[in-house]
C-alpha cells in the first residue's frame, strides 16, 4: 500500500468505545437503546458514536421501529483492517529496498 | 514495544554514512518508498513525497519535515498530516531510523510512531483484533471471502 490511508476511518475506529461497539454490532445488529445497555454510557452518546461509523461507511442504517437499527458493514471493516495490517509489510518491502540498495552502493565503491 | 508503533531491525552489509545517505537523500528516497522525493534532508526541511504519477489526479501527495538529521547516526521525519498544518506530535506520525555500526556494515532501527496521537491507535486495534475472538471470527472468513474478490475483479 502506498499513503492512502484513510485517516476519518482510522480515526473511528481508533477509539475503544466505537470498538466495542463494533464487536457487539458483528454479533448481529443492534440499536443506540439495546448497545447503550451493554456500554458504561448514554443512548445518546451511543448515538454520536454511531453517528461517526455511519459517516466512514463502517455501519448501515435501517429504520426499526421508532429507531434505527445498525449493521457492521463488513467489506468497510476489511478494508480498515487490510490498510491496519498493511502499514506493517509496507515498512517491511521498504526496508529490504534500502537494505538492496545501499549494499549495491557499498559494493560499487569497493570496487 | 510500545503500543502504537511499528519497530523494525535489519542488518544491512553496508557502512553506516552509506545507509545514512540511502535514508536521507531524495534521490535514494524515491528510489525505495514513492514514486516522487523533493526534500532538503536538514532538521527543519519540509519536502513532499508523491505516490503514483504526479501529473495524475489520483497521485497521492503527502507533506514531510525533517525531525532530526545527524549523519550517519540518525534520521527522522514527520509525515501523514494535513499540508496547511505544520507538523507537530498531535498531527503526524514520526519515522526514525537509527543506525548503529555492526562489524562492517550497520545495524538500522526503524520506528514508526504517532498512531494513538492521531487516533489511529493501530496497534490497539491489532490486539482486539486478537482478543476479540468472538466477534472477530464472525468476521474474518468474510474478509477472506473479501478480499478474493478484490483480487479477482478486474
Amino acid at each position: 500500500m502506498n499513503a492512502t490511508v484513510d485517516d476519518e476511518l482510522w480515526t473511528a475506529v481508533g477509539d475503544p468505545t466505537r470498538r466495542r461497539m463494533l464487536d457487539l454490532l458483528l454479533t448481529g445488529g443492534g440499536t443506540a437503546t439495546t448497545l447503550s445497555e451493554h456500554l458504561p454510557i448514554t443512548r445518546q452518546a451511543v448515538a454520536k458514536h454511531l453517528g461517526v461509523l455511519h459517516r466512514v461507511g463502517l455501519v448501515h442504517v435501517t429504520p426499526y421501529g421508532r429507531e434505527r437499527r445498525y449493521e457492521v458493514d463488513e467489506a468497510q471493516l476489511a478494508r480498515a483492517v487490510a490498510q491496519l495490517t498493511s502499514v506493517g509489510t509496507a515498512w517491511d518491502a521498504r526496508l529490504q529496498r534500502i537494505k538492496r540498495l545501499a549494499e549495491a552502493i557499498q559494493r560499487n565503491q569497493e570496487d | 514495544m510500545e503500543r502504537g508503533s511499528i519497530e523494525r531491525e535489519i542488518h544491512i552489509d553496508a557502512r553506516p554514512e552509506v545507509v545514512y545517505e540511502v535514508v536521507s537523500r531524495p534521490e535514494h528516497l524515491r528510489e525505495w518508498w514513492p514514486d516522487e522525493a523533493e526534500l532538503e534532508p536538514t532538521p527543519g526541511g519540509t519536502g513532499v513525497i508523491t505516490f503514483g504519477d504526479r501529473t495524475s489526479p489520483d497521485a497521492h501527495v503527502v507533506p514531510v519535515t525533517v525531525v532530526e538529521a545527524d549523519p550517519p547516526r540518525r534520521f527522522s521525519f514527520r509525515w501523514v498530516y494535513d499540508r496547511a498544518e505544520a507538523a507537530t506530535p498531535a498531527n503526524s506520525l514520526l519515522v526514525v531510523f537509527e543506525l548503529i555500526p555492526s562489524g562492517a556494515g550497520t545495524l538500522l532501527r526503524f520506528s514508526e510512531t504517532g498512531f494513538r496521537e492521531k487516533g489511529w491507535e493501530a496497534a490497539v486495534l491489532e490486539e482486539q483484533y486478537r482478543e476479540h475472538v468472538s466477534g472477530w471470527d464472525h468476521f474474518l472468513p468474510r474478509l477472506v471471502t473479501y478480499v478474493a474478490r478484490l483480487v479477482s475483479t478486474p
